[in-house]
């Protein structure tokens, strides 16, 4: 089977310096271009946010493309459906912004264009070989892997830790 | 042997496609048939308002293929009326006499509009409870040859179809009983906002009465007739008093009726194989754990989908809803209102953050540990996060600084 690829984090890299905020408004602007994205009306806006838990946990969050999506059911108008690579995906022509996504989502990761009344969240960057957040990160923290690669990383990640006599 | 079963559904909305569908990925060669009353396909009835207003045409809103309901396979059977549910024999009939044997039988057939007895001429031409595609396609026709419209009652519904109309240029007159518009998503002090936005947008609101008449003039309604004698001309009336569950073919079924379909935590009726799910079933409040029957699609989808799970031999719970849960924007703003949101006297701590452009209510349980409800208009930032803790009834002692202050994040839920 072809193996999805998703955006994970590790928790722990993330220092909090917002690269992936302003690389996701790029991509998402219609210049393309940090210099002119910062002028276009409307703002650019990104889909991933870094949020801190305290000053010195810093963490990256955005639309985990759920897999029994709370916010595909919950769409009163059939904007909301998911894509081949298994991305959920709000088609803007059907949204009429009555926001009960942005009700239902236990992320808070669904943004609202308030003006043209449209929500919209991360999309993976389709037209990109990996989301501009993640080859914004300098430390890695957000890396783009399929679900087996992730949790294979991460379980040789646990067993050199507990090798090291680090594991909690 | 439970991919062979043989699957009926009344009703071919949010809960019996929800149901449909997820009977299908659990089993897909399960037979599953849904029969509908309606002559249109399956459509998305939140939208019908865009009928009437002209921004979206029937074609925009059907919802097979759309959203999550993708799953093929189920047999779709419009214009067909239930008329008995013969729970013994296990099978239903149908309007025209035919009969359809089930395993097992979803009750999805919602709601409908409540009509008040004591307002006389609700039957008069161009009234409408609306509720269906085809009511709004006539309401469509209608508006664009008249000038004037009276709504009856302050509930979301109106308002939505108020602002349809309103956008076709109508003079647009709301009469509401209550002492002000949104009761039973708000109290009066929490409206303010969202009545003052309504007010500049065109909407003429009459708090504090009600109609008792529809009067019938030569093309129609020509006007209504209030309890105190005033009479506001009009050739359209719109009535939005609620809905009542749609249980009248259930009669003698010896289904337990509690208003509607009475289920258990897996969805199932009080009879064998009979499952019921959305407006027409009784659920319960996740917090209060009151029966409670709701009208909402968002959970009706997923009651239908945890119904579908249940009728497919995969046993799942169903973890209740909040009686008010709804989101919407009216007059460019938007508004979250869920939970206790009528909080009592002492029983509650109430928090309120209000400024030019936002309000913000919180209702914690009474020691405050708990959130219990909010109203947030202007503001929706992250109105899912506060559903997730309310829902799953968090002690929220140590973020609540962070609620209070605006500041929660998801960071804080998920990993604090
Ligand atoms: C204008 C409007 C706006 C709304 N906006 C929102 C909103 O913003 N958010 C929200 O959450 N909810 C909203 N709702 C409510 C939402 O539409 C309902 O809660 C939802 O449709 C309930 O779904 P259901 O599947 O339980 O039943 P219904 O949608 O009521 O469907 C039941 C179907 O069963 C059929 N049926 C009934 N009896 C029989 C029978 N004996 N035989 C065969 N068929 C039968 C009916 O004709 C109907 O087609 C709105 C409703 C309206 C009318």
């Amino acid at each position: 089977m072809d193996q999805v690829k998703e955006i994970f984090l590790r928790k722990n890299r993330c220092m909090g310096c917002h690269s992936c905020e302003l690389a996701c408004a790029v991509a998402h602007s219609a210049s393309k271009n940090m210099y002119e994205a910062m002028g276009e009306v409307p703002l650019p806006k990104n889909r991933v946010y870094v949020e801190a838990v305290s000053e010195n946990l810093p963490i990256p969050v955005l639309c985990r493309h759920c897999e029994d999506a709370p916010c595909m059911h919950a769409c009163i108008a059939g904007a909301i459906r998911r894509m081949e690579d298994h991305s959920l995906f709000t088609d803007a022509d059907k949204c009429i912004g009555c926001w009960t996504c942005v009700m239902v989502c236990p992320y808070g990761v669904i943004g609202r264009h308030l003006d043209a009344q449209k929500a919209y969240r991360c999309d993976r960057c389709p037209d990109l070989e990996e989301p501009a957040c993640v080859s914004a990160c300098p430390t890695k923290a957000l890396v783009y892997q399929s679900v087996t690669t992730f949790s294979k990383d991460k379980r040789r990640h646990a067993a050199e830790e507990l090798s090291r006599g680090e594991g909690k | 042997m439970a991919g062979h079963l043989n699957h009926v559904v009344i009703g071919a909305s949010a809960a019996g496609l929800s149901a449909a569908c997820a009977i299908l990925k659990t089993t897909p060669r399960a037979r599953v048939r849904v029969v509908s009353e309606e002559k249109d396909a399956p459509y998305f009835r939140p939208m019908i308002p865009f009928i009437i207003s002209g921004k979206k045409g029937s074609s925009d809103v059907k919802m097979v293929g759309q959203g999550p309901y993708v799953q093929e396979g189920f047999e779709l059977f419009t214009n067909t009326r239930v008329t008995r549910v013969d729970a013994g024999q296990k099978r239903v009939i149908t309007d025209s006499g035919q009969i359809v044997s089930y395993d097992r039988l979803l009750i999805a057939s919602g709601g409908k509009p409540y009509l008040p007895p004591e307002i006389e001429g609700v039957d008069v031409e161009g009234v409408y409870a609306l509720r269906t595609l085809s009511q709004a396609r006539a309401a469509a026709k209608r508006s664009s040859n008249v000038t004037h419209a009276v709504m009856l009652g302050g509930g979301l519904l109106n308002l939505k179809a108020a602002f349809s109309l309103l956008e076709k240029g109508l003079e647009v007159t709301l009469v509401v009983y209550s002492p002000e518009i949104l009761s039973q998503l708000m109290e009066p002090e929490d409206a303010v906002m969202i009545r003052n936005a309504l007010e500049q947008a065109g909407l003429k609101i009459m708090t504090g009465c009600s109609a008792r008449k529809i009067v019938d003039g030569s093309k129609g309604v020509c006007s209504v007739v209030l309890d105190d004698n005033r009479e506001i001309a009009c050739e359209m009336v719109f009535i939005g008093k609620g809905v009542r569950p749609c249980v009248d073919f259930l009669g003698d079924s010896g289904i337990e009726i509690d208003s509607g379909v009475v289920v258990d935590r897996y969805t199932k009726s009080s009879m064998n194989d009979i499952f019921a799910a959305g407006d027409v079933a009784v659920t319960f409040d996740p917090i209060t754990g009151e029966r409670i029957v709701t009208g909402l699609w968002t959970n009706a989808a997923e009651m239908g989908t945890c119904a579908g799970k249940n009728m497919a031999g995969c046993p799942t719970a169903y973890s209740g809803t909040f009686g008010v849960m709804n989101a919407t924007q009216v007059a460019g703003l938007p508004f979250v209102s869920m939970g206790v949101v009528h909080p009592g006297n002492n029983e509650h701590e109430i928090h309120k953050n209000i400024s030019d452009t936002s309000y913000r209510k919180l209702v914690f349980s009474k020691d405050g540990n708990y959130l219990l409800g909010l109203v947030m208009i202007g503001d929706i930032k992250n109105a899912g996060l506060y559903r997730f803790i309310m829902r799953e009834q968090r002690n929220i002692r140590f973020l609540k600084e962070k609620i209070i202050g605006q500041s929660l994040t998801s960071a804080d839920v998920m990993y604090g």
